[in-house]
């Protein structure tokens, strides 16, 4: 199962990838929101966790880039607090959960693991 | 008598030019080389650091055991700082288990000691980072001395000593508030609300002396608290600050009004709006756009029809529309007789080109 992590913070990104790679999980790490979205059109990702202020597109571009070819691909979002306003545009464009920071890694993985099946 | 220059004398002063020229080349191309070796040094210790991190989260309990390399590297005081800064920052990143991952790391490599010396030292801005490290942290034995530096001279000092003292204590320690006499900045006020997370039973008695506080940020600061816990008691203070001398405490009790807000709100809102000064009557204004009740129309059609301020009949204007007023502007806005100044709000209103 691939899982395409979209996050500009080095330790969060390694952390949620050492975290998911020991469930067993294929991952993809993307740094900004313009190689996310290439990278989501050109692989056939089962899940997207994405944070929402990234540099050139934002984590809500990549929902809106996502719905606009891929109307059922679970997308996680994780916003920051005071961030509420971009998380309902989020649910508007059909994301299936949202984290705020400061999160838990392990609820995190939960939550993952609850939208694929696992 | 004019003394002349020989050819010895302009080469030698050429050679001393050019040898100025290398030395400040020299100094300039060390000085860089320098400060690149520390940036690139300070990257790959933050690399390190967060790759501490990261494995103490990841292998949960197993990471947490003390590693004799890594703890030979902290002897070195700017990595110390380096490590330090990273676990504060993890810290904001992460909560549940891996936060406590994190504060584990602060322990058993005895960060506490370096945040400690922190707080001897005389820059203020070492200070203020030591009491960040030590709240972040949760170390308690460190609240007395921070509680002793609430009265610091130094703003970024007992700034920060007011945050950690809140982090600590929650709501109890707002009590700095009764006798604060600087103003609270936006910011400061942001900060201190992420830290309080619920009430004790005696906020009712703290909250009506803040509600009367001669410092105006403690005011806004208490309204911004009643809006975020929803406090419904305070409905009555709330109002009676309408009247308050300063512009940005009404429009803030307007705010708070409107999170309160019951089935009177909206008539005592129009009542006060003819005495308001204008930032409080366009909040009011924007207040019933949001409330969307159908008891302010005919208010807004009247401050759109004869309100001297173009502000305010935009803000009407923008009211109706949530309401579901759009036939109604569109009809005088094409009907002929109207003076153009409405035409033109109601166009600007629904975003039509004038």
């Amino acid at each position: 199962m691939l899982i395409l992590i979209a996050e500009d913070d080095e330790l969060i990104l390694r952390t949620i990838e050492h975290k998911l790679l020991k469930e067993g999980y294929q991952i993809i790490l993307t740094r900004n929101g313009k190689d996310a979205i290439e990278k989501i059109k050109e692989l056939n990702v089962d899940l997207v966790v994405t944070d929402i202020m990234m540099p050139f597109a934002s984590g809500i571009e990549i929902l809106a880039a996502i719905r606009s070819f891929q109307k059922e691909l679970p997308v996680i979002v994780l916003s920051s607090l005071g961030q509420e306003e971009v998380v309902a545009d989020a649910f508007d464009l059909g994301a299936a959960d949202f984290m705020v920071k400061p999160f838990s890694p392990n609820e995190l993985v939960l939550r993952i693991k609850r939208l694929t099946n696992k | 008598m004019l003394h002349r220059v020989t050819i010895h004398e302009l080469v030698i002063a050429i050679v001393v030019v050019l040898i100025l020229v290398l030395l400040l080349t020299i100094t300039v191309l060390s000085y860089s080389f320098y400060k690149y070796r520390i940036l690139y040094r300070r990257q790959a210790w933050v690399q390190t650091s967060e790759q501490k991190v990261m494995e103490a989260i990841v292998r949960g309990e197993d990471g947490a055991s003390l590693d004799e390399t890594f703890l030979m590297q902290l002897r070195e005081p700017s990595f110390r700082n380096v490590f330090l800064g990273v676990l504060v920052a993890s810290d904001r990143k992460f909560s549940g288990v891996a936060r406590n991952e994190v504060n584990n790391l602060f322990k058993i490599y005895k960060m506490e000691d370096a945040a400690w010396q922190k707080l001897q030292q005389k820059k203020s801005y070492l200070i203020a980072g030591g009491i960040l490290e030590l709240a972040v942290m949760r170390v308690e034995d460190a609240i007395p001395d921070i509680i002793s530096l609430l009265d610091h001279p130094k703003r970024q000092v007992y700034q920060e000593a007011q945050y950690a003292i809140v982090g600590f204590k929650g709501f109890d320690g707002l009590d700095f508030l009764n006798t604060l006499v600087v103003p609270l900045s936006d910011w400061q006020q942001l900060r201190l609300l992420r830290s309080v997370a619920k009430l004790p039973d005696a906020y009712e008695k703290w909250m009506k002396n803040w509600l009367i506080s001669p410092n105006e940020s403690v005011i806004i600061f208490t309204l911004r608290l009643i809006r975020k816990f929803q406090l419904l008691p305070f409905y009555n203070d709330v109002v009676n600050l309408l009247d308050h001398a300063s512009v940005t405490v009404s429009v803030q009790a307007i705010r708070t009004l409107a999170a309160l807000e019951n089935v009177d709100t909206v008539y005592q809102l129009i009542a006060i709006f003819a005495t308001q000064p204008h930032e409080s009557q366009i909040e009011i204004l924007r207040t019933l756009k949001k409330s969307r009740s159908p008891q302010s129309e005919p208010f807004l059609q009247e401050q759109l029809w004869y309100n001297p301020a173009i502000s305010v009949k935009i803000a009407a204007a923008e009211a109706l529309i949530a309401l579901g007023q759009h036939s109604y502007l569109k009809n005088i806005a094409a009907t002929e007789i109207v003076p153009l100044e409405i035409k033109q709000v109601i166009k600007h209103a629904l975003q039509e080109k004038v």
